[in-house]
């Protein structure tokens, strides 16, 4: 039932929405929860619980509610004590079946007993071989609502912060602080998991109003302010490192903050602790903070005959408030009076109450105030060992590091006014540290000219501790009930498990589950702690409490995904290959064309006409200085002191142990200017090596290695029409083979653009010229070479033609035909490797392995079967032992036979020798060693045309 | 057949119309009437040169720019240090040459200096409005307060997961900040840029000379 308008409700009475409950249509106002909602149109039934479908309701009103975890539309465990309503939204009560009435799970009562902690470890680990059939049975009673298939729609995002202050917590206390730390100067963030600020004093009297109000005014007045809603700190890490979990953005699904806060401030307040007994969890019974938000934001009635059992102000409020708001208050039993509540009743919702001395009421709500626990999560992510106060029946921070500080009422009680007092001087303690922690890192910070302020000293620590009021210690009654209400586990069941030796709060949690639902332990832990305690004769400080662990509050998947962030590289010809329908290839990073349709027809054009292949992700150095020739020496195993200028050497790199780490060419473009060449792959590993040789080994040489990588769109020009195609559009650059032969580098003017090179050189066996552009104008060269190659019969060719061109002409690829532990005589490159120089890397490795035979040879393998192609890194087996592998293969359409690359042992390696290769299904197919690693052209007539 | 003449291209896809400016291809600007309170324009041609050489050698005496900070010590020219003993120059477009002279002629013989042209090389991008530090905190992980990252400021940093020259160079008070990532990159960064400032309602901007 509604109630009249409420001084600080937060509900909008013109505008109301309706919403889907279970099926049916209901009515609400904007403001309103889903429970809110559903408890003023007289719905007392939110859920069943996880093990017994025991009927749930509202207990906290709030987003620790575990009896108010819905569906709503495809989004499971929704806290529908948080949530808002929104016009036309659809919730759903979860894990029941058939309906919220009646939920077939019911059954499991009837065999409770034997459901007790430890039930699936004793019962479902043995036979082993039926755990598949009690899995599948197990799965459908596990809690929790219904996954979508289909991706989240909405913008789940994060954001870096450097605050100088944290506020975890926007009650009075956090509001006092921020406002204090702010007008001391620091650059304040101010998190609150509810939807507004204000903690308890949203639904005080009007004097809490009145403060309320001075505080927002406050806040809003500070501009150093950032306050957000429905947010909170979900962990703090070393070096004030925090997580926060922001939600209600216009535009943003979920934000997951990263905070490097100079200084944290706790300040969460307290949480209502409910109290154990038989039947606490029947819908009607809730705690005082509950009923008063119901009554007070919602103006939501929440019963109409209650039992009120207080210890403490917050129940004696409740009960005003019930009274107020018409609500039959037919007993207010007074636990600092020794009252006590021992059992409710009802079959769905509660029907009585029987209080300690016998005496029973009827009636259909039973309030109960009975303690407080402090939520101390971030401060024991701090480090913090809170401390159990006997006096007041809860736990208080113990030891804080610097940068963290905590106020309000989890480190005492005290008038609101001496609350606002302490938080204010925590707010500027916390803002001085900042100031001093500001100082230290501005420090390291560059500056056009050396500043001379001081790092700011801190103010004083001096802060007059709250004071702590006396509460009566109450967790469990007289009888049993439920610990955690999530995952239905009762304090019998606590005391079950210490009997069977589970004596410690740790293991009993794990073997009970207890504290591990959806709460978190924030609702159970104390309560939990006690039953453990008495079930073992021990106090609650001997006993210890669990360890609270990041995250304070669930995240979404989507939250800590956040947005796509796949760095992607492409040529400045990307375009262009899209236009055609090139099948992509993603190499590393970049996206390069794998083919245009026909790699089979891509090569043949190759071989007979003139075809373009994008090679600009090949890695490119620009090498300067006079010592240059000694870097290149250093790193490459043969020789570059007579490079001459103009020309292009093809070298091989090896690590330290001889294994080939990369391979490329250079080409001298001056006396001290070298353009290396590396792998697409390669490139990074290349420029670590480079800087690591410069940089720890040989400082004193003169020279700089620039990567130019993207500098140059670099085009293939290859195939025996290529020289004629070219002729058309180079202009300064004598192209005849005698004036530009092999392995050598021009500088020329291509398509109109300068400064372009042409080296003669490639990797497909045919004529061709390899063209480094400045990328800008890459498109527009690549553009004019297939206009003026139309008539010649000119086509783009893309990496796997590329690859079957290369193994016809038997030209390596690092890292395909090499591993991680290919030695260089092993990749048949001894031709390149000179030992009589003075040093290189893997030298004294390469020069070990030249005394030996031992080491895998790579051979070109020529298959028996024309028409069988193995597959790459297939087996080579001789008299029954594994003898090698095949490194690439692939269908030669230039022979019209399959055409291989193997590592092989030695005493295989001879050409001439036949071998068996191990094919899918165990089939075997032979081949034969070939005389060169070449199939096609071995004497290199074509590309040296 | 007369060819057509080479026009450079950005790694940008052009949004909207294009126009050739200083032998860019470029993409029109759009800005509202009342001028756009968070834009993001693509800088590609502007020249870009790489300067490397001693933290105390003439070259440092000249551009006069420590590591970690951004200056206009030579006519026109934005000079960066993003790295000890590295410094980039900006400069209008086709200044290239010019510059790379300039500087040359100012060092002694003997002198370890490289100077590139990496114009091509580079993207570069220029994010303006006082919701920037909004969108860039999105995707980097740098405190861009005015304390730390004051205009002036210039590093190298990781800015949606790409190694980014980032320079906070305000424009008339406002703040702005100049970024240039591999050129390779550059769709992929634009995009990036604009996924981040769609809840500010940034827009994107063709380049306008002189641009620096």
């Amino acid at each position: 039932m509604r109630l009249s308008l409420r001084p600080g409700e937060v509900i909008d009475r013109s505008r109301p929405l309706r919403f889907t409950w279970n099926g049916h249509d209901y009515p609400a106002f904007l403001g309103d929860t889903i429970s809110s909602a559903l408890a003023a149109s007289g719905e007392r039934v939110m859920s069943r619980s996880f093990k017994y479908s025991r009927p749930r309701g509202v207990l906290t009103a709030d987003s620790l509610d575990p009896g108010c975890i819905v569906q709503v539309g495809d989004e499971p465990n929704v806290r529908a004590s948080h949530r808002r309503v929104e016009d036309g939204m659809i919730a759903s009560p979860q894990n029941v079946w058939p309906s919220l009435r009646f939920d077939v799970k019911v059954a499991n009562r009837a065999v409770s007993r034997f459901l007790s902690a430890g039930f699936y470890y004793k019962t479902f680990m043995k036979p082993q071989r039926l755990w598949p059939a009690y899995e599948a049975v197990l799965k459908r009673f596990a809690s929790g609502g219904v996954i979508s298939n289909r991706p989240a729609a909405g913008y789940f995002d994060k954001r870096y912060a450097h605050p100088d202050v944290v506020v975890a917590g926007g009650g009075p206390a956090g509001m006092s602080a921020a406002v204090a730390a702010a007008e001391a100067g620091a650059q304040v963030m101010l998190v609150e998991s509810e939807h507004e600020l204000g903690g308890h004093l949203r639904w005080g009297g009007a004097h809490e109003l009145s403060v309320l109000a001075e505080l927002k005014a406050a806040v809003s007045a500070t501009n150093s302010i950032e306050v957000l809603i429905d947010s909170v700190v979900a962990g703090r890490y070393d070096g004030n490192f925090l997580a926060i979990l922001q939600r209600s953005l216009p535009g943003v699904t979920e934000r997951l903050i990263k905070a490097r806060a100079k200084t944290l401030i706790v300040a969460p307040g307290l949480i209502e602790r409910p109290y154990v007994f038989a039947g606490n969890d029947l819908p009607g019974v809730m705690l005082s903070g509950a009923a008063r938000r119901l009554i007070n934001l919602w103006a939501v009635k929440p019963g109409t005959r209650a039992v009120v059992f207080t210890a403490n102000s917050s129940g004696d409020a409740a009960a005003q408030d019930l009274e107020g708001a018409g609500v039959e208050v037919c007993c207010v039993e007074d636990a600092r009076r020794g009252g006590d509540v021992v059992r409710a009743s009802g079959s769905a919702t509660l029907q009585s109450v029987e209080c300690g001395d016998g005496r029973t009421y009827q009636c259909d709500l039973l309030v109960t105030a009975t303690g407080w626990t402090a939520p101390t999560s971030l401060l024991n992510m701090a480090g913090d060992k809170p401390t159990y106060d006997e006096r007041a029946a809860r736990f208080f921070p113990c030891s804080l590091p610097e940068d963290v500080l905590a106020t309000g009422g989890i480190t005492g009680d005290g008038s609101l006014e001496q609350i606002l007092e302490h938080a204010a001087h925590t707010g500027r303690l916390a803002a001085g540290r900042a100031r001093v922690a500001g100082g230290r890192l501005r420090k390291g910070v560059p500056h056009a000219a050396p500043t001379d302020s001081p790092v700011a000293e801190e103010q004083s620590n001096a802060i007059t501790a709250l004071p702590v009021d006396a509460h009566v210690a109450l967790f469990r009654g007289r009888t049993h009930g439920f610990v955690d209400f999530s995952e239905d586990v009762s304090s019998k069941e606590l005391e079950a498990a210490v009997a069977e030796g589970y004596s410690s709060i740790e293991l009993a949690k794990r073997y009970t589950t207890a504290t591990m639902g959806s709460a978190q332990g924030k609702l159970e832990v104390v309560n939990a702690v006690a039953v453990v305690a008495a079930a073992t004769e021990s106090t609650i400080t001997e006993t210890g409490t669990t360890v609270w662990r990041p995250p304070y509050a669930p995240i979404t998947l989507g939250a800590l995904a956040g947005r796509t962030l796949e760095p992607v590289r492409y040529s400045p010809m990307q375009s262009w290959h899209e236009a055609r329908g090139a099948t992509p290839l993603v190499a590393g990073a970049w996206i390069r064309p794998d083919h245009y349709g026909n790699p089979t027809a891509e090569v043949r054009n190759v071989r007979s006409n003139v075809g373009l292949i994008d090679v600009t992700p090949l890695g490119k150095f620009d090498l300067r200085g006079p010592d240059a020739a000694k870097l290149l020496s250093q790193l490459y195993v043969n020789k570059w002191a007579k490079l001459a200028v103009g020309s292009v050497r093809y070298g091989v790199m090896c690590a330290e142990d001889g294994v080939v780490l990369d391979d490329g060419v250079t080409g001298r473009l001056s006396d001290d200017n070298y353009l290396m060449t590396a792998t697409s792959s390669g490139a990074d590993t290349l420029l670590e090596w480079a800087e690591s040789w410069l940089q720890t080994e040989h400082p004193e040489w003169r020279v700089h290695i620039t990567p130019v990588t993207s500098d140059f769109a670099s085009i293939n020009v290859a195939g025996p029409k290529s020289r004629t195609l070219l002729e058309r559009l180079v202009e300064n650059v004598d192209l005849s083979a005698e004036a530009f032969p092999y392995m050598r580098v021009r500088r020329g003017r291509v398509a109109g653009v300068e400064d372009c090179l042409m080296w003669r050189i490639g990797f497909t066996g045919e004529l061709s010229f390899e063209l480094h552009v400045p990328s800008s104008y890459g498109l527009h060269v690549w553009e004019s070479l297939m206009e003026q190659g139309a008539d010649l019969g000119i086509a783009p060719f893309g990496i796997e033609a590329q690859r079957i061109l290369r193994l016809e002409k038997g030209h390596l690829i690092v890292g395909q035909d090499t591993d991680g532990l290919t030695r260089a005589y092993s990749a048949e490159l001894d031709w390149a490797i000179k030992l009589d120089k003075e040093d290189f890397s893997g030298k004294p490795e390469l020069s070990w392995q030249a005394e030996r035979s031992d080491w895998p040879k790579l051979v070109g393998l020529r298959p028996e079967d024309v028409t069988v192609v193995p597959p790459e890194a297939s087996q080579i087996v001789h008299d029954g032992a594994i003898a090698g592998r095949i490194t690439s293969s692939r269908m030669s359409p230039t022979l019209g036979r399959p055409i291989c690359l193997g590592l092989v042992a030695p005493h295989l390696a001879e050409p001439g020798t036949e071998l068996s290769i191990v094919l899918p299904a165990g089939v075997r197919a032979r081949a034969v060693v070939t005389e060169h690693l070449a199939h096609f052209d071995p004497e290199g007539q074509r590309l040296r045309g | 057949m007369a060819r057509p003449a080479a026009v450079a291209r950005s790694p940008i896809p052009a949004f909207g119309s294009t126009d050739v400016v200083a032998g860019w291809e470029v993409s029109q600007t759009s800005r509202t009437s009342q001028g756009a309170t968070l834009e993001l324009i693509d800088c590609m041609p502007l020249t870009k040169v790489l300067v490397r050489g001693a933290a105390s050698g003439a070259v440092a005496d000249l551009l006069k720019t420590p590591f970690g900070r951004a200056s206009r010590t030579l006519s026109g020219v934005l000079t960066t240090a993003c790295r000890p003993e590295e410094w980039t120059l900006y400069a209008v477009p086709g200044s290239a040459p010019r510059l790379i002279d300039k500087v040359t002629k100012r060092v002694p013989a003997g002198e370890l200096v490289t100077l590139l042209d990496i114009t091509h090389g580079r993207t570069l991008v220029r994010l303006t409005g006082s919701r920037g530090p909004d969108v860039l905190c999105k995707l980097c992980g740098i405190d861009l307060s005015d304390a730390v990252t004051p205009t002036g400021a210039a590093l190298r940093t990781s800015v949606a997961r790409l190694t980014v020259e980032l320079v906070r160079d305000d424009r008339n008070g406002v703040c702005s900040y100049l970024m240039s990532c591999d050129r390779s990159y550059g769709d992929y960064f634009f995009g990036a840029l604009l996924d981040a400032g769609t809840e500010f309602a940034i827009e994107p901007q063709g380049f306008v000379l002189p641009g620096i």
